[in-house]
């Protein structure tokens, strides 16, 4: 396995304040200090070359886990191996193996053109001239950034921000990449090329990713494996795929009618979703799909109808609504 | 190339990408000399300040002039900036690459330095050519290469002292204005503003034991001929044993504070 966890679990210290000025008056002389369990007790593991969706509400406990694994933060216990290295060492050899990305955080050099803190990047993990003149090469043009290689960081916009970002981060050509939200804020564009790249690099390179991210095209599009966290522990680790199985095989039934219909007639076939005059949309058990799908057709004046499953969003809301957190 | 080349070379690009941000911090550097000229003429041309001070006019204008230019040449104004970074999680960065922080940050405030230093030497030029015609200070070659050199040592200790205040972030979270009143305390106690053994034999040894006196006040009494080459050789050994200790205690800090590092924010 390339990423190993076993029971890893991190604790925060920090202060209680009350609302307002009085409050901020008393906690100068007296502050309550709480434990906050950021991640309670996390097991899993990643294969070679996989590119698994760590998932989970805010506050679950994603970034604090990707932080322990890339060695920025020591856990409160447990264990951990990332290529074979205990990653809060910082042993340098596991630096030059894997990389970070994080949204929301910026390594480039804000007022330098993004191709100095690239060459910096060249420096600091000794690559030779021709490996790192190849790598800006194809990764600049398949990021579509060759032309913004000379504007200051700052004059970018916030995809082409992240796109330098990412090629950064992959200048060493890292075995292993932990990407925390890195198509956040981002436009629908902007978003699918960045899920194109990864999934090109991904499979040429065999690259091990986790990614998180709160779009599910991200993780439906990138991921088979899903890795949920809630309240800082893990509460599903499977094929994405089986998400749908959890939640009792259901499919979303959606219907056109070529006259107005009431509520009551949808109830007997399934549980109603919505209803408004001729549309409706119904939630049906895959078992006896067929025969149910028949019965309406024969029943209702039925002009067009759609099949799915259950929307990855809302399978994922009730596994973490079971575990009580809040979506 | 060797990284912390590469973050000075940067270091040195970033300074000159905001032209007016470098002409007005090269012409802040006048007014406090300008200042100094004027409070000083002022008090010595009213009062016996020669008797109290222990100072001729001529030979506090040049103390003043020199210690105004050292202090300005050791200047950091980094510690914000890693108090931000722990701050905000900014250090991120830098600890998931193969890189020593203190190294990186060191030279990138010594490539930001550079062309302000440059600028200063003419300055600098310009001010000693002043001390020698009109206050008659009197220069040899070893003086101005011991002068040099005492510079040099000057600046490293006071990016090591101001480096250890700075990491303190890792505790006391949003240090800011304690590290804009530690600048002014530190400028006045290291010789900065006047030369402190006008306040008598006591507030001299007191620099001599002290870290301070030695990032401004050492350098300038090279320069003028106050210290005789004995006090300069003791001089540059108390620099060293500075240089040293804030290296380790520094290192020993980052090395606690990283356990109490939080890296907030996503």
């Amino acid at each position: 396995m390339e990423i190993e966890v076993k029971h890893l679990k991190k604790e925060f210290s920090y202060y209680k304040k009350m609302v307002g000025l009085s409050g901020s008056l008393h906690n100068l002389f007296h502050r309550e200090t709480l434990t906050k369990e950021a991640v309670q007790d996390i097991s899993f593991s990643v294969a070679k070359g996989e590119i698994i969706g760590l998932l989970g509400p805010n506050g679950a406990g994603k970034t604090t886990t990707l932080k322990m694994l890339s060695g920025i933060l020591y856990p409160t216990s447990g264990q951990a191996l990332v290529g074979g290295f205990i990653p809060w060492e910082r042993k340098n050899a596991f630096k030059q193996r894997f990389s970070i990305v994080m949204g929301q955080k910026n390594q480039l050099w804000w007022d330098l053109p993004a191709s100095d803190s690239f060459y910096l990047n060249k420096c600091i993990f000794n690559i030779d001239d021709q490996q790192y003149i190849r790598t800006i090469e194809e990764l600049s043009e398949l990021l579509e950034v060759k032309e913004l290689m000379n504007v200051q960081v700052r004059r970018l916009s916030l995809g082409e921000r992240m796109k330098m970002e990412i090629l950064a981060a992959l200048i060493h050509r890292p075995d292993i990449l932990f990407l925390d939200e890195p198509t956040i804020g981002l436009d629908i564009v902007s978003q699918q090329k960045i899920r194109n790249f990864l999934r090109y690099y991904n499979e040429q390179k065999k690259t091990t990713i986790i990614l998180t991210s709160h779009y599910m095209r991200d993780i439906e599009e990138l991921c088979e494996r899903a890795v949920i966290i809630s309240q800082g522990q893990v509460v599903y680790d499977g094929m994405l795929s089986k998400i749908n199985h959890l939640m009792g095989d259901k499919k979303v039934l959606t219907l056109k009618f070529t006259e107005d219909i009431s509520i009551h007639q949808l109830t007997s076939f399934g549980k109603v979703r919505e209803c408004k005059c001729r549309e409706g949309i119904l939630e049906l058990p895959k078992e006896g799909l067929r025969k149910t799908m028949a019965d309406i057709l024969s029943c209702l004046p039925v002009e067009d109808f759609t099949v799915t499953e259950i929307p990855l969003e809302e399978s994922i809301a009730l596994i973490f609504k079971k575990e009580g957190a809040v979506l | 190339m060797n990284p912390y080349r590469c973050v000075f070379q940067m270091g040195i690009e970033k300074s000159l990408e905001y032209r007016t941000n470098f002409v007005l911090t090269m012409t802040s550097s006048i007014f406090p000399i300008m200042i100094q000229t004027i409070m000083w003429t002022y008090f010595y041309g009213h009062t016996d300040a020669t008797v109290s001070t222990g100072y001729t006019y001529s030979q506090i204008m040049v103390y003043t002039l020199l210690a105004t230019l050292v202090s300005q040449f050791v200047s950091t104004s980094f510690a914000w900036q890693i108090n931000e970074d722990i701050k905000r999680g900014g250090l991120n960065k830098y600890l998931v690459r193969p890189v020593h922080y203190g190294a990186y940050q060191f030279c990138s405030f010594l490539g930001e330095k550079i062309p302000q230093l440059l600028l200063l030497l003419l300055v600098a030029v310009a001010v000693i050519f002043f001390s020698v015609t009109v206050f008659g200070l009197t220069l040899s070659g070893t003086r101005v290469f011991l002068f040099v050199i005492s510079l040099l040592f000057a600046l490293a200790l006071n990016f090591f002292l101001f480096f250890t205040v700075a990491l303190t972030s890792f505790w006391l979270t949003d240090v800011n204005h304690f590290f804009a009143t530690i600048s002014i305390v530190f400028v006045v106690i290291s010789g900065g503003i006047l030369p402190l053994d006008i306040f008598g034999q006591k507030a001299m040894l007191l620099t001599k034991l002290l870290p301070f006196g030695y990032t401004t006040q050492f350098p300038v009494n090279i320069i003028n001929g106050r210290y005789n080459l004995q006090m300069v050789g003791i001089g540059f050994l108390c620099q060293l044993f500075w240089i040293v200790f804030f290296g380790l205690l520094s290192e020993s800090l980052w090395k606690k504070g990283l356990r109490h590092y939080v890296a907030v924010g996503g």
